[in-house]
């Protein structure tokens, strides 16, 4: 069934994943960076999928083909 | 000496914190010091003496003994280039070093000097007599030919002397003349041949004005004869080659000669004395193929000692140049330095990374030595942004925006993953993603070997930007399984969300109730309205990333203002700037994920256009045209979003100017008078040095024209107007601007499925022996296009857009760039520069 739910139980892992990312980087020269880099991975990556999913939960169109024509 | 790790370490998010230095060094130790401080790379000095002219400097006779031994070398340089067989020179890396600094410094640039001009002297002393050699050669070669070719004509004008003497009978000289002629000829009478003759050498495109300036001189009285010489003369020095031809002239009458003569100069022609008599002739040419021999020899021993002389100045040649740029450097900024004449010292400043300062003090064990110390300054520091060979390339793509103001916080930080992430949504396609991530690859492990290749302006810019590829490609490959992409091909990992009933003719799918769990359902490919619904997605999800990074971007100005403590700007700048965006296109965004999670087959209104909402949001506030409702008490929400939008306006535009007066009113109420533009309290003189005794350093450099703020209250309305209304239609527009990661995205996914349609599409299936063969070169060309066009052409195209995304959209929300770049004294740079 088509919900909503996975969505959000992705966001909580990837909030925590960042979490983790943020306590867990050692400090030294590149703690900043490598933190930054973590996080925006993990934001954009979670973003992008959950837009591609919720977009397909209800969709308004259904794919259409004409099978006379198919190869 | 302990090895003290920092708890703080300079980070990327803002540029280092840059202490004004102030050095004293002793004259003797001043060399050394800089050399020092030139490999470490960490300071960049000022300029001490602005006013003073370069040739009255203090250092300017080193420097010119140093611009000699430069010019010396870089004639060795040329002189090596030129050799037509290349020579080998030993790399840098690969050179023992010579000992600049120290007690042997001077010794040692002294037997460098000397070394050089030896072997300048040397190599034109060799260059001079090849020369010569060559010279000389040329005019043997040129004799002997003249020699062949004379017995040549000799030999035929015997056959046809009686001939000539009756031509010479039917000329039109008096009988007289005549007569003598005969008695002349008959005193040379050993000659075999009774004519004079002149014999040479002239260019061939100078021949036919040649002939002809002597038919016209002579009026004819002559009998000319040339041939062409096979073999082109080379110059040695200019390395033109010329054709020549051997003529000889048979004339009679001293006249006639010495007319010829002089014709033969003017024209550039040599003459050679060649004996009439044939056995003198070999004789001749026998004793010029002797010196011939000896020459070419004594040639060929001058171009070998030149040549073992070039290859051992090359053994050295690249540690010589790296010595003389290090020296030349160290001596231009020992100019730059004051000189106390009192205590015969040095004064240097300088502006050093915290940094690096902190880590020096703890390294060394001691208190910062006395020789070095801070100072307080107004002036703003150059920006300094710590970059390693990962983020060089991404560092390097925002600063060519603009380099940041001192400590503001840096979008390069950011851009090591937003940049790669709006490429790959552009871009998305596994095949491609793996593609380049390939070549990011083979550049990255070849590192070592290509940083020191020159690989030409083109891909020595890829190289450059390796990392950046690497990070693109494995984005690439992630928004390709999101869009599930791959050379324009699905994948079908997961059980797909749509089922094709079994039909003919037009099917339609049926829902079987299940999402595809990630990315874009494969039951899409194919289908022929796919792209009415990969369109909405992809444009839906342009507007949401666009917002995102913008709202991003906007709250990196929150940072800035609490460092430089304008708090002001937090209340009146960000927050309306804030409430603006979200209220409008924040709001967009949640209802596009609303509109997504609403099952409209179980709603009783259709699910309406969402470009019309917005309009109507505007046009026509508080009254939802029935049938369009998104949700309930949408009208009432939409105009209490529009209300604080239009709010924001005038409060970004007023409030801040008018604290600005607010406070001004009060300062001059209290009766204080504005400081003078100018009047810079650290202006010293030359005789506040004595306080430094005290510790309270003074720069000595007195800055002319600090830029300091303007308190013109117009020009605060101005910016603030300005500042507004960029803003205000800059959110529209930008957002708008967002849309090309859809279209960029759909031209990929279109062009490679053209390309596969039109090329391996047709073929695959084909039977046969020829239609393996067939399969096989369709296929390489397919590749061959896929990578010119869509890897290389297309990833140049998403390359642009994302980072025009970056420059205009992002950075416009935040960054200031009105830095300075950080260009220290460093050994390091000088030689990458090279």
């Amino acid at each position: 069934m088509a919900s909503v739910f996975p969505v959000v139980i992705v966001l909580v892992i990837v909030a925590g994943l960042m979490a983790t990312s943020w306590v867990f980087t050692r400090k030294g020269p590149q703690q900043t960076l490598i933190r930054t880099s973590l996080m925006l991975t993990l934001a954009c990556c979670y973003l992008m999928w959950a837009i591609a999913y919720l977009a397909q939960l209800h969709p308004l169109e259904v794919p259409r083909v004409n099978l006379a024509l198919e190869h | 000496m302990g090895t003290h790790v920092p708890d703080e370490y300079p980070t990327l998010f803002r540029s280092e914190d840059m202490s004004l230095v102030q050095l004293f060094v002793p004259a003797e130790v001043a060399h050394d010091t800089v050399a020092e401080l030139g490999e470490l790379g960490n300071v960049e000095f000022k300029d001490l003496n602005p006013d003073v002219n370069p040739f009255q400097r203090s250092f300017v006779g080193e420097i010119r003994r140093i611009d000699e031994m430069a010019r010396r070398v870089r004639f060795f340089a040329t002189q090596i280039e030129r050799e037509r067989d290349v020579l080998p020179v030993r790399p840098l890396y690969d050179s023992a070093p010579l000992i600049t600094v120290g007690p042997r410094a001077a010794q040692t640039m002294d037997d460098l000097d000397v070394t050089l001009s030896a072997h300048e002297s040397r190599l034109l002393e060799m260059n001079e007599g090849y020369e010569l050699l060559s010279g000389r050669l040329a005019e043997l070669i040129e004799a002997r030919h003249v020699l062949r070719e004379t017995a040549v004509f000799f030999q035929r004008a015997e056959n046809n002397q009686s001939e000539i003497r009756t031509s010479f009978d039917d000329s039109s000289a008096p009988l007289l003349q005549h007569e003598d002629r005969e008695n002349q000829y008959s005193t040379v009478s050993n000659v075999q041949l009774d004519l004079e003759f002149v014999a040479g050498v002239i260019d061939r495109t100078r021949l036919s004005t040649f002939e002809r300036v002597l038919w016209r001189v002579l009026r004819g009285n002559l009998y000319m004869n040339h041939t062409d010489i096979a073999e082109p003369f080379v110059d040695a020095a200019t390395g033109n080659s010329t054709y020549k031809n051997v003529f000889i002239i048979f004339a009679h009458g001293d006249a006639l000669l010495a007319k010829i003569r002089k014709v033969c100069e003017s024209l550039g022609a040599t003459l050679y004395p060649i004996d009439p008599n044939a056995d003198k002739r070999v004789e001749s040419l026998r004793e010029v193929n002797v010196r011939l021999e000896d020459l070419e020899s004594a040639l060929y021993n001058t171009g070998s000692t030149r040549r073992a002389e070039l290859v051992r100045i090359g053994e050295s040649l690249r540690s010589w140049e790296d010595v003389v740029r290090k020296e030349k450097a160290v001596y231009e900024t020992l100019n730059l330095f004051n000189y106390d004449v009192g205590r015969k010292t040095l004064i240097a400043e300088g502006w050093c990374p915290h940094f690096a300062l902190r880590h020096a003090t703890e390294e060394s064990g001691t208190s910062v030595p006395p020789i070095l110390h801070e100072l307080r300054t107004s002036k703003t520091p150059p920006t300094f942004q710590r970059t390693n060979k990962f983020t060089e390339g991404f560092q390097t793509i925002m600063d060519s925006y603009g380099i940041a103001t001192y400590q503001e916080v840096n979008p390069g930080l950011f851009a090591v993953v937003t940049f790669p992430f709006l490429f790959a949504v552009m871009f998305g396609d596994i095949g491609h993603g793996t593609i380049i991530l390939v070549a990011a690859l083979l550049m990255i492990l070849n590192e070592r070997k290509l940083v020191r290749a020159d690989l030409g302006e083109i891909i020595g810019t890829f190289f450059y930007g390796r990392y950046i590829i690497l990070l693109m490609g494995l984005f690439s490959i992630y928004t390709g399984f999101i869009y599930n992409d791959i050379f324009s091909k699905t994948l079908h990992i997961f059980q797909s969300g749509w089922s094709f009933p079994e039909g003919s003719g037009v099917v339609h799918a049926e829902p079987t109730g299940d999402v595809y769990p990630f990315g874009l359902d494969p039951g899409w490919h194919g289908a022929d309205n796919a792209l009415i619904f990969t369109n909405s997605y992809k444009m839906k999800m342009s507007i949401i990333l666009g917002v995102t990074h913008m709202s991003f971007a906007l709250c990196m100005q929150v940072p800035n203002h609490l460092r430089f403590k304008r708090l002001t700007d937090i209340y009146h700048g960000f927050i309306p700037q804030m409430l603006f965006l979200q209220s409008i296109f924040g709001y967009l965004v949640v209802c596009i994920i609303y509109k997504w999670i609403v099952d409209w087959s179980k709603s009783p209104t259709p699910p309406p256009s969402l470009l019309n909402m917005l309009i109507g949001m505007f046009l026509s506030p508080g009254s939802i045209a029935p049938g369009t409702q998104l949700y309930r008490g949408q009208g009432f929400v939409q105009t209490v979003l529009l209300l604080i939008a239009v709010v924001c306006i005038p409060w970004m535009l007023c409030v801040k100017p008018y604290l600005l007066w607010r406070e001004r009113q009060r300062v001059r109420g209290q009766g204080y008078v504005g400081l003078a533009v100018g009047d810079d309290g650290f202006d010293a003189r030359h005789d506040d040095l004595e306080g430094e005794e005290e510790g309270n350093g003074r720069a000595i450099a007195a800055d002319a024209e600090e830029e300091h703020e303007e308190h013109d209250f117009g020009e605060v309305v101005i910016h603030q107007v300005i500042h507004t209304i960029e803003f205000c239609l800059g959110c529209i527009s930008h957002t708008a601007s967002y849309l090309r990661l859809w279209a960029l995205s759909l031209a990929h996914a279109q062009l490679s499925e053209v390309l596969w349609d039109m090329t391996l599409n047709r073929v695959l299936g084909a039977e046969g022996f020829i239609g393996q063969i067939l399969v096989v070169l369709v296929f390489l060309m397919w590749f061959v296009l896929t990578v010119a066009i869509l890897c290389v052409m297309e990833g140049l195209s998403a390359f642009l857009h994302a980072l025009r995304l970056h420059w205009v959209e992002a950075n416009s929300k935040h960054y200031e760039a009105g830095g300075y770049q950080f260009k220290p004294l460093s050994f390091a740079a000088l030689n990458e520069k090279e």
